[in-house]
């Protein structure tokens, strides 16, 4: 796995997207009185504006927005950590995410994509998208 | 009735280390009231911006010893805030809620024996939550989110990594010009492409530096300002554009800023466009910035930025001067204090071997959050409407 990732854990609003993502579901937000989708961080639909805001599973499906390859800072022995691809994905539902591309080679705009989760030892399952 | 800048003060900036952020900001204050020709008791105004390291607030109000103030305020919108500063000053001016406003910023990211990329990285073991989450992927720093930026400008339009390096090439030409620039050293464009990736498309000479200091200036009327030490900088126009960028399906993220909104506005306030505009100090946390700021006050058409900067407009010689003093890239990384000093420096005409051929119209932008926030204001050394 490239760029050490470390362990993650789950903090009080987050159970959902975390219940989901360890059964391999990409759950979100969506606003019922609004029709709306929204990211699973979003603070609040602005639609309405109400914060509670319930949730739902998207279909996992998405288009490549944009991307980085974030390179690590060299260590003070001159060691670099592996580099990562990071991106921004348009879900097909709308909402935008910043997660992590796997086995992307050529990445380009409208990439078809397609969630995956990572399920580590210790901690929660990691949202990633590789090619649908 | 018009405001105008009156004072201009100016910390050490760069490795300046054993001094808090209030005891910078505190410095600054009296430099820019001394600056001016005034007394610290003369001010009835404060307005406070921090960096990341938070402090100061408006308790610098009492480290100055300040009495009997009419304005009292912090002020937060990330590098757009120097610019939300001036025109709150200015506006405070005009209405008379007071006469004579110190407007400072000062930060302190920066610690000895640590390496100045890690003052805005978060690195840990244990991530919590969504923003955990999305930092244990890798988006740890700034220096990502601006890079999904410049790429999808890169992938919309066609802009080069060779272009951004010209922006870097010509802002070190600026700011080997300017004796309190951090970074003198001359840069080509293959030392540009050379230097290491930080998030592609972005390379370390696309990213800005880190420093410590204080800047400050002081806001008052016009007619008052030309009764004290230092000629007047006008306050022509000012304006600001907070475009809040939706995580959604037809953002324009990376694409276009706040400053297609703010810049509109302050040059109509002010009574210019574009080609009326001599110099240009444009917030350059990265490259890509200036690129997009350009484009969006339409200096050049969408799209155009990066074909416009590798003209070499924007270096020494070329016809649209910008961050003539090295700007965040190379002089100092004061948020939106560094491209307004170095217009105060230029409308004075006090920018010696850096000074512009002419200064009768500037512009100054700031950009803050990622992409999230931005302001502008049109200063002048003539006064408005004369
Ligand atoms: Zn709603």
């Amino acid at each position: 796995m490239p760029l050490e990732i470390g362990v993650l854990r789950r903090d009080g609003r987050t159970d959902p997207f975390f219940d989901g993502a360890a059964a391999g579901r990409l759950a979100v937000r969506h606003c019922a009185a609004c029709d709306r989708w929204l990211a699973p961080d979003a603070a609040c639909c602005p639609g309405c504006g109400i914060e509670e805001t319930g949730w739902a599973d998207a279909s996992g499906a998405g288009t490549l927005v944009t991307w980085t390859t974030v390179h690590g800072r060299p260590a003070a022995d001159g060691t670099v950590p592996p580099p990562a691809l990071l991106a921004l994905v348009e879900l097909a539902e709308g909402p935008w995410l910043y997660t992590r591309l796997t086995g992307v080679d050529a990445p380009r705009e409208g990439l078809p994509l397609t969630a995956v989760f990572e399920h580590p030892g210790e901690g929660e399952a990691y949202l990633l998208f590789r090619p649908a | 009735m018009n405001a105008a800048i009156a004072g201009l003060g100016m910390t050490e900036l760069g490795k300046v280390y054993g001094r808090s952020p209030r005891r910078l900001a505190a410095d600054a204050v009296r430099l820019a009231a001394a600056d001016a020709g005034l007394d610290l008791a003369d001010l009835d105004g404060l307005i406070v911006s921090h960096g990341l390291g938070g402090s100061p607030g408006i308790e610098l109000a009492e480290t100055l010893g300040l009495r009997d103030l009419r304005l009292l305020t912090k002020m937060d919108s990330f590098g757009a805030t120097a610019g939300a500063m001036v025109s709150y000053a200015a506006m405070s001016v005009l209405s008379g809620a007071a006469t004579t406003v110190a407007c400072v910023f000062a930060d302190a990211p920066l610690q000895p024996q640590q390496s100045s990329g890690s003052a805005y990285q978060r690195d840990a073991r244990e991530w919590y939550g969504f923003g955990g989450m999305t930092a244990a992927l890798g988006l740890r720093s700034v220096n990502a989110y601006y890079a999904l930026a410049a790429q999808r400008h890169m992938a919309r339009y066609g802009t080069t990594s060779e272009q951004l390096g010209a922006i870097a090439v010509g802002t070190r030409q600026w700011a080997a010009r300017n004796p309190l620039a951090q970074m003198r050293e001359p840069i080509t464009l293959a030392d540009h492409q050379a230097s290491r990736w930080v998030a592609e498309p972005l390379h370390l000479l696309d990213c800005c530096l880190v420093s410590n200091g204080a800047i400050a200036v002081i806001v008052t009327g016009a007619d008052r300002a030309a009764s004290l030490a230092r000629p007047p900088v006008h306050l022509w126009g000012w304006g600001q554009g907070h475009p809040g960028h939706p995580r959604e399906r037809g953002s324009g993220f990376g694409l276009t800023t706040g400053a297609a909104v703010s810049g509109p506005i302050a040059m109509k306030m002010a009574g210019v466009t574009v080609d009326d505009v001599d110099v240009c100090q444009l917030y350059d946390c990265y490259t890509y910035t200036v690129l997009v700021s350009l484009e969006d006050y339409g200096f050049c058409a969408k799209g155009e930025g990066g074909a416009f900067a590798a003209s070499g407009a924007l270096a020494p010689g070329g016809s649209l001067p910008t961050n003539t003093g090295g700007g965040q890239l190379s002089g100092y990384y004061m948020w939106g204090m560094t491209p307004l000093s170095e217009a105060v420096i230029q409308a004075r005409g006090d920018g010696g071997e850096r000074q512009a051929p002419a200064n009768d119209v500037l512009l100054v932008s700031g950009n803050g959050g990622i992409l999230d926030h931005h302001s502008t204001l049109i200063l002048s050394p003539h006064p408005k409407g004369a």
